[in-house]
């Protein structure tokens, strides 16, 4: 296909997704077809998304793409507030499975094409009718915008089944609409060269489609009475590190308390002595290789001073928070160095305040 | 280096199947283990049948002649055992196509396909020596167990009427597993197996799902042995993916283990343990070698370092100290899985600047914001410049460097600053330095882990192999201790401490040069220590035979500048030795003091901190150890072993790298001036970016031959070089390119001077552990073990000393590799010699990891590195003054 589209068309795609996304923030997201699950990739850094799924009847390319999906080194030095799983099935989107019921998203990118008239039917029933997200979006080729191809015969992969007109798009999507109670808005990407768009419409059309009275509790009840299948498998689950795992906050606590209160210790013993640290300095022994020493300070003493640190950075603590709106204002009127250290502070103790909120919602549960 | 040439002979080729090899080659990044061991066969495919049959430019280095088409696994129709001879040619006609890793560089790490054994005579039975008691040993590595005549099965798949998508192709031939098996990897075209299919060709039929026929023909192309490169390979990337089974992390070579981090709050650090893994053909099988590993990694973001950073050293020297931490550091980043270099801190740089992306302008912000959804807060934060390496095929422009977002990146490893922090260090130590016993054990729970593991456990099933549950059991030689000769005394040291500072105690030196014109420089706050120090010296120096003079007492300002004057008014051509006590360990002091007396005013010196002397208790053995210095500093001898060889010439070569000055390497040369191995001649060179270091040392080896003429009146018979400091995946350089050049400078000397000659390569970073039973316990092996079978390599004369001793932790063997030899010593002999050198360093009254000169190498780069910066004057090349 020519490239004649900036960015490429695929990217707009999904760029419509993740726009979508960023202004509903959707909790639990599924995407069918996820193929190489370059979408998923793209979505597992929105932090709101607590679920992300993804379906494909071809196993082999979930396999192979899966490991891209894992966790990053820097997830688990910096774990997220909220929690994150990761799931693909593998599985055919004309059958049903109680997993995928109740996400607040389901997109389908480029896949109803694939699929003969039947199984759109059967797509849309088991999308609509028994998944029954909050939203769906679909995307589908536009037949419309073909003739503008010109070397083109046929459709634009060997492997479609059809490709719809506008019209045909929408008559699908209204029935559906109309059967299952959701409402739709067109839309699309990859937009016609200047004078043709208003003939031709997108390249990619979309149909977004909400369900209609969600603010009501209906639609958890009436999934509990949804028959429990599983048709798919599961082929991949994994969970993100977060801060909602108990192990994993009270080691990033304790490890930021102990990081706070040595900090606070070593000031405190700084001011008090009016000496700074050997450390602080810029070092490298002068002396000849083997023969430097370093007399080890009294260690009962350090112990001591250590433990008045860690009361004074208790307690310097809460005062930050408490002052910590005042500090964002003085923030932005204070200059020079001074502002490095506190945007520094700023943003550790920000991270603190979430941790703290974190904590009240994860340890009730259990205790 | 090999590879770049490998793919610009290609481009030069018209045939377009071989071109498609680029392509291929491009494809390689791909991340799973399927397409992976696929796009590698192809080329190798493709060469043996294309560009060798239709005469095309040949590849450079042609496999040897013997027997054609070796190396690319047996070919169909020639079945039967695996010769050794084989195997290496294998080996040898392998080293064409480097693999590499996903995603990453194209370099081979471990120098596969380099057989230096094969060109020495006299090692090519046997490499073994025979001196010293055997001892049972075990080593960190597991034999993979594989059914025997286990073989991959290669096999090329056509598609008939032919199919364009790659995923229909493996959908299609998904539908055979019944006749294929579970366990296969396809890429498209090419199938591997691990069981042979009933027939040669096998025809299957499939459907696709608009109902059109398919004919599929399998026909089978290879059979790879076990030991073949491919296989070898296969293993490795089999073993990673049971590794990210068992949830670990990439970073760097290397798989950690998030799950269960260390936390070193006091210093922001957290550790993960992890492990260093490489299957490898060793001797007699294919075996797994393992190594626990730690990363070291900050839970603080680079930004957030800057930040402290600013704060603690003021504007002022913000600039040039963060450059200095953090140029070289590797970083993480948090958006994808790679590591980064610092190269470069860009100060003019915002995450406001732009970028071109397609045909767009993006600034780092927009984009980070809309690819990754992350939010840039400092909009004022410079950026960090990291060179991407990355080979692609010759004809691409080189990838530009990359920008990274400090505020996105964080630090992985220790800063210098952090290494010389005692305090630190002593904490991760206890972290990461493991004990014998408790480092087998971990390595015994990784194993135990594998095979409990029923996700690897299938997976390894699946394709017939498995590991050996035991750590291997080999049988290692104790050497001798070495007896010790000081003039005309001699004495034994304690075999398990391997040092002599009390045996040493009280004994004459060899010799030394009385100290009769020398000064002395101290502050006024540290005029007490150094009263005491002078007293102590002339206590302990009597004994030692060392005669000294009242010095000359000058008081210096604490300045820099006042120090440097002084030095100036006083240092003159008479003065044999400058001391200066340093009222703290400040670098720049230390560096003017070096650089003054080490480049204008060539003079040996000795600086001592004052706080080392502050101890009254301590205060005689850093006495004892100064004078020794000084000695040893103005050309004295200290001691020495026998060396049986006559004639003879040891030289060491070691490289520095400096990250921060321009990125200039040292290399430095020392080689040794008479039989006793007590005077050294020494010289280092710089070595500018795209120059090989061998080109400067090349001089230095010619002027140590000039003066090791002038010191004996002959020319050495024999030259055995100590080659340190070559990388993993470095060594093919040294064999190919700095043999040749050792031998043209030996050949400058005069047309008829043939020493016979040896080119050892040191290697102290290597990932092998031995471990001894004593009293039932495990514990390190005695200094002097010497292991030369089963986890050395076949295609090298090679061996491993254990000859320090350590303290606590493991100790870790030295890895020897004989690449050149033409000396006809025995490999008995040869190993120890080697031992025997490591017992001659001066600045440590026992035995060191590597042999003298090697380490006296190491330390003049290192100084020259550090301090200097610039080339020592010719007049300290005689002394020993960098100690």
């Amino acid at each position: 296909m020519d490239p004649m589209f900036s960015p490429a068309l695929h990217r707009q795609r999904h760029e419509f997704v993740i726009d979508f996304v960023r202004s509903y923030k959707p909790k639990k997201v599924v995407d069918l077809g996820c193929s190489e699950c370059s979408l998923l990739k793209q979505l597992k850094f929105h932090l709101e998304i607590e679920l992300l799924a993804g379906v494909d009847i071809d196993g082999a390319i979930l396999k192979k793409k899966m490991c891209g999906l894992a966790p990053l080194s820097t997830d688990y030095l910096q774990p997220r507030n909220d929690q994150l799983r990761i799931d693909l099935y593998q599985g055919s989107v004309t059958q049903k499975d109680a997993r995928l019921i109740g996400f607040d998203l389901v997109t389908s990118i480029e896949l109803i094409e694939h699929l003969t008239l039947a199984d759109v039917k059967l797509f849309s029933e088991v999308v609509f009718g028994y998944m029954t997200p909050v939203a769906v979006i679909v995307s589908t080729p536009n037949a419309d915008f073909n003739p503008l191809f010109r070397r083109m015969s046929g459709f634009r992969h060997s492997d479609h089944k059809f490709e719809w007109s506008r019209a045909e798009f929408k008559s699908w999507a209204l029935k559906v609409c109309l059967d299952y109670g959701y409402e739709v808005e067109f839309s699309g990407v990859g937009q016609a060269p200047p004078g043709y768009q208003e003939n031709v419409g997108f390249c990619s059309q979309i149909g977004v489609f909400h369900r209609l009275g969600v603010s009501e509790v209906c639609n958890t009840l009436c999934s509990t009475d949804a028959e429990d299948v599983s048709s798919y498998t599961l082929l991949y689950s994994k969970i993100f590190p977060s801060l909602r795992d108990n192990n994993i906050l009270r080691r990033v606590l304790a490890s930021e308390v102990l990081y706070w209160a040595e900090k606070l210790g070593r000031r405190w013993v700084e001011e008090k002595t009016g000496v700074k640290d050997d450390a602080d300095t810029p070092d490298q022994a002068g002396g000849d290789g083997e023969e430097r020493h370093r007399a080890p300070e009294n260690p009962l003493q350090l112990e001591e001073k250590q433990t008045a640190a860690c009361g004074a950075a208790m307690k310097s603590l809460v005062e930050h928070q408490e002052v910590g709106k005042l500090d964002r204002e003085l923030f932005w009127t204070d200059g020079g160095g001074q502002q490095e250290s506190r945007k520094l502070g700023r943003r550790r103790r920000s991270r603190f305040r979430g941790q703290w909120v974190c904590r009240r919602h994860a340890v009730p549960p259990q205790c | 280096m090999f590879f770049s040439n490998f793919i610009e002979n290609l481009a030069q080729c018209s045939d377009l199947q071989v071109r498609s090899i680029l392509v291929v080659f491009i494809f390689l990044s791909s991340s799973s283990i399927v397409s992976m061991v696929v796009h590698i066969m192809k080329p190798i495919f493709f060469l043996s049948s294309k560009s060798y049959a239709q005469g095309e430019p040949e590849p450079p280095a042609p496999p040897p002649a013997e027997g054609e088409l070796v190396g690319r696994g047996r070919q169909k129709g020639a079945p039967g055992p695996f010769s050794a001879e084989a195997v290496l040619q294998i080996s040898a006609g392998f080293q064409q196509v480097k693999l590499g890793e996903r995603g990453g560089r194209r370099r081979d790490f471990n120098d596969v396909g380099i057989n230096t054994r094969r060109a020495m005579e006299h090692v090519k039975d046997s490499k073994l020596g025979t001196s010293g008691s055997p001892i049972p040993l075990t080593a960190n590595f597991f034999r993979i167990m594989s059914r025997p005549e286990w073989v991959l099965y290669q096999y090329h798949v056509d598609f008939n009427p032919p199919m364009e998508a790659r995923r229909l192709r493996s959908a299609l031939l998904y539908q055979h597993k019944d006749v294929l098996g579970p366990a296969d990897s396809f890429d498209g075209a090419l199938l591997f197996l691990p069981n042979r299919l009933a027939q040669k060709e096998t025809v299957l039929h499939s459907e696709t799902r608009n109902g059109e026929k398919v004919q599929i023909t399998v026909t089978m192309t290879n059979e790879l042995p076990p030991t073949s490169p491919v296989c070898i390979q296969f293993y490795n990337i089999l073993f990673r993916r049971i590794l990210r089974i068992l949830d670990m992390q990439q970073i760097g070579r290397n798989y950690y283990n998030p799950n269960d981090p260390l936390d070193i709050p006091k210093h922001s650090l957290t550790i993960w343990p992890g492990y260093t893994t490489t299957i490898l053909k060793y001797e007699t099988s294919i075996m797994l070698c393992t190594d626990v590993s730690h990363k070291v990694l900050r839970s603080e973001t680079v930004l957030d370092f800057m930040a402290n950073l600013r704060q603690k050293c003021g504007n002022q020297r913000f600039p040039e100290i963060c450059a200095k931490e953090l140029v070289g550091l590797i970083v993480l980043t948090k958006y994808n899985n790679k590591t980064y270099r610092i190269d470069e801190i860009a100060w003019d740089h915002t995450p406001n600047n732009t970028f071109t992306r397609g045909d767009k302008d993006i600034s780092f912000k927009d984009y980070y914001k809309m690819q990754y959804n992350l939010d840039i807060v400092d909009v004022n934060q410079v950026l960090l410049v990291s060179q991407v390496k990355r080979l692609g095929p010759a004809t691409a422009p080189p990838p530009g460097p990359a920008m990274l977002i400090p505020e996105l990146c964080f630090l992985t490893g220790l800063t210098d600053k952090m290494r010389a922090d005692y305090m630190i260090m002593k904490d991760l130590s206890t972290h990461t330095r493991l004990d014998p016993m408790a480092r087998e054990g971990r390595l015994n729970r990784f194993v135990r882990n594998i095979h409990k593991n029923p996700d690897a456990r299938a997976e390894l099933d699946k394709w017939g192999l498995s590991f050996d549950k035991q750590l291997l059991s080999l049988t290692g030689r104790v050497l001798p201790a070495e007896r010790l000769f000081q003039g005309s005394r001699s004495y034994d040291y304690r075999p398990s401490e391997a040092e002599w500072s009390r045996e040493m105690r009280g004994l004459p030196l060899i010799s030394a040069p009385p100290l009769e014109n020398w000064l002395f420089l101290t502050t006024r706050r540290t005029s007490t220590e150094a009263q005491a120090l002078l007293q102590s010296l002339n206590r302990v120096s009597g004994p030692l035979n060392i005669r000294i003079q009242r010095p000359v007492m000058i008081e210096y300002e604490d300045h820099q500048e006042s120090l440097l004057r002084t030095l100036q008014q006083n240092v003159g051509p008479q003065t044999q030795m400058v001391v200066v006590v340093l009222p703290s360990n400040r670098k720049d002091k230390y560096d003017s003091v070096k650089k003054y007396l080490c480049v204008d005013c060539p003079t040996p010196s000795q600086c001592v901190v004052g706080r080392t002397l502050s101890k009254p208790s301590s205060l005689m053995t850093v006495a004892t150890k100064i004078a020794l210095q000084l000695a040893c500093k103005m050309g004295g001898e200290l001691w020495s072993v026998e060396i049986p060889l006559k004639q003879l010439m040891i030289v060491g070569i070691d490289c520095y790298h400096d990250t921060v000055a321009g990125k200039r390497s040292i290399g430095a040369l020392v080689a040794s001036l008479n039989q006793g191995m007590t005077r050294w001649f020494s010289k280092c060179v710089f070595q500018h970016r795209g120059q090989e270091i061998m080109d400067g040392l090349k001089m230095a080896l010619c002027a140590a031959l000039k003066d090791y003429l002038k010191f004996n009146n002959y020319l050495p018979s024999r030259i055995i070089v100590y080659r340190d400091g070559v990388g993993d995946g470095q060594l093919h350089s040294v064999v190919n390119y700095e043999v040749a050049q050792i031998i043209e400078s030996i050949k400058s000397m005069g047309h008829d001077y043939v020493p016979r000659l040896s080119v050892v390569v040191v290697k102290k970073r290597i990932n092998s552990r031995f471990f001894a039973q004593m009293d039932g316990k495990v514990s390190n092996p005695p200094p002097g073990t010497v292991v030369d079978s089963e986890v050395t390599r076949p295609e090298w004369y090679d061996f491993y000393i254990v000859s320090q001793a350590v303290r606590s932790g493991s100790v870790s063997p030295t890895h020897y590799n004989v690449v050149y030899d033409t000396s006809g010593l025995k490999p008995d002999h040869m190993q120890r010699l080697t031992y025997k050198l490591c017992h001659m360093y001066y600045n440590w009254q026992g035995i060191v990891r590597v042999p003298a000169p090697c380490q006296y190498a190491h330390k003049l780069a290192f100084l020259v590195g550090q301090s200097i910066h610039r080339e020592p004057n010719v007049k300290l090349d005689e002394l020993l003054f960098y100690l």
